[in-house]
């Protein structure tokens, strides 16, 4: 016995949270899904195979009626799809890094502090998505820096890492980058822009 | 003109011509003063997008008087009356009545050289076509109804609905454009098949190239596409083709209708990549050239 909804008469996409409720509720094996339009048809059908469902659909007069059947990955969480490209709902983080040293009054003890901050980033995991180095900031990526490995394995993990050009030219250190990018204003602003947090050290 | 276009034209002498267009819908987003600038920078959009500047507008009001608190369309009008400052319009009056259901938006009057005037028309071959938005309005704005979205991504979207055309419009206006339209309802597909009818041209599209929001992907794969993209597709499948790298999200978003989209651009081929760096260099960082004007297949749209 399938679990059925009637999404009949209900305002796109209404169809699409009433389904993702039971789907998250209830996480059956089997569902059917009535709807009177394409469109509702369409999306309601695009959710389920987001689940991991197989989905058909058929015909009943003026209705349609969509049924999904739990494939492997079928359940109440985001499932990872086939589809490369696919990657559950995450944030953004950039890290704007103006300086060698974090906060004011001893700088040793910022240095240290700089060390250490960098070296826990990557317990950021997949969210930390672009680091950016900039002023007094640009010498952590340049060849007898402490935090050079760090910074280079954050980069094989897929970091972006982008390292100011005007400063680099301004301390004459262009050719010592051994990390990163060189990036300009309109890319570090753009960045700024499409993140969905900004974190400023 | 004779055929229906962004906004009308009314030929006033031999240097000027009069724009005359109207826009108005009901509330896009939850934030009065939010909606009032996105339904303000849809309304001025089609100005630009005929090549014209904006000079005056009015503001047209429908209101639920017994149902809703004044100060709500207050912040309504003072969305919209702050975007059109900043557009260098000037607010000549308005008319409100009394409705069920919320509605606001303008009338707008601009001028325009009359032999620079930008119709959907003129596609030249060897043109490129150059985007000034990126896509997925639509979808982001059926998931935040269904209230999915967090405010980050709620305001991201209100500034990028609410961001004019006024800049990509002066940009323009110093290269070789023959055609331009703005990309709303209809989708960018939809948009592009009003362009490439009766051009005896084609277009050709890369869909990689096409600037498009994540979040309409993700969205859009869990299935908050709106009843209009499915109506846009209806309409104008028979003149798309899309390659097999062409999955099913990005067809989606190309049909996905969007509210106060940019600025689709028909440039000289020779000069998009230079029209590009110079939108960017003006707060346009999602400029991109999408595609270019083919010969053949005629009157049909490739997306590969």
């Amino acid at each position: 016995m399938s679990t059925e909804i009637d999404c009949r008469g209900l305002a796109c996409p209404a169809p699409v949270l009433k389904t993702k409720e039971l789907v998250e509720q209830e996480q059956p094996e089997k569902l059917r899904v009535i709807v009177d339009n394409e469109a509702a048809r369409q999306n309601v059908t695009r959710f389920l195979e987001y689940q991991g469902f197989v989905v058909s659909a058929r015909e009943e007069g003026s209705d349609l009626y969509v049924t999904g059947h739990a494939g492997e990955e079928a359940g109440s969480k985001p499932a990872p799809v086939k589809t490369a490209e696919s990657e559950e709902i995450k944030q953004k983080i950039m890290v704007m890094v103006g300086n060698d040293r974090v906060g004011h009054g001893d700088d040793e003890l910022g240095l240290k502090l700089m060390v250490s901050f960098l070296n826990t980033l990557k317990e950021m995991g997949d969210e930390l998505w672009r680091l950016v180095f900039v002023n007094n900031g640009v010498k952590m990526t340049i060849s007898d820096s402490e935090v050079l490995p760090v910074l280079k394995e954050l980069e094989e993990r897929g970091v972006y890492i982008l390292v100011c050009g005007t400063c680099l030219t301004h301390f004459d250190l262009l050719e010592k980058k051994m990390v990163g990018e060189t990036t300009n204003m309109l890319d570090i602003v753009t960045a700024m822009q499409l993140a969905d947090k900004v974190v400023n050290i | 003109m004779d055929r229906a276009d962004d906004a009308g034209v009314y030929r006033i002498n031999d240097d000027l011509a009069l724009i005359q267009t109207v826009d108005f819908f009901t509330p896009i987003v939850d934030d009065p003063y939010g909606f009032g600038q996105i339904a303000a920078a849809n309304a001025l959009s089609d100005v630009y997008a005929m090549g014209g500047t904006p000079k005056t507008a009015m503001n047209l009001v429908g209101f639920p008087l017994e149902q809703m608190d004044i100060s709500i369309l207050r912040e309504i009008i003072q969305g919209g009356v702050d975007k059109i400052r900043e557009a260098g319009v000037v607010l000549v009056g308005g008319h409100s009545v009394d409705d069920p259901e919320l509605k606001y938006g303008l009338s707008v009057t601009g001028f325009v050289h009359p032999d620079r005037v930008l119709t959907k028309q003129n596609l030249k071959k060897g043109d490129h076509l150059v985007l000034t938005k990126p896509l997925g309005t639509g979808i982001i704005n059926t998931a935040i109804k269904g209230g999915l979205a967090s405010q980050e991504i709620i305001e991201r979207i209100t500034r990028l609905m609410a961001q004019l055309n006024r800049k990509p419009a002066e940009v323009m206006s110093r290269f070789e454009v023959h055609a331009c339209t703005d990309i709303t309802g209809f989708g960018l597909l939809g948009h592009l098949a009003e362009m490439v009818t009766g051009s005896g041209c084609g277009i050709r599209l890369s869909g990689h190239k096409i600037p498009m929001m994540a979040e309409a992907r993700e969205y859009g794969q869990m299935g908050f596409v709106p009843a209009g993209a499915y109506r846009n597709r209806e309409f104008r499948e028979n003149m798309v083709e899309f390659g097999r790298s062409v999955d099913r999200i990005t067809q989606d978003i190309l049909f996905d209708p969007q509210t106060s989209g940019g600025l689709l651009i028909c440039v000289s081929g020779d000069d998009s990549e230079s029209l590009v760096r110079k939108l960017k260099n003006h707060d346009i960082p999602e400029a991109a050239v999408i595609g270019e004007v083919v010969s053949t297949p005629g009157e049909k749209i490739l997306v590969e």
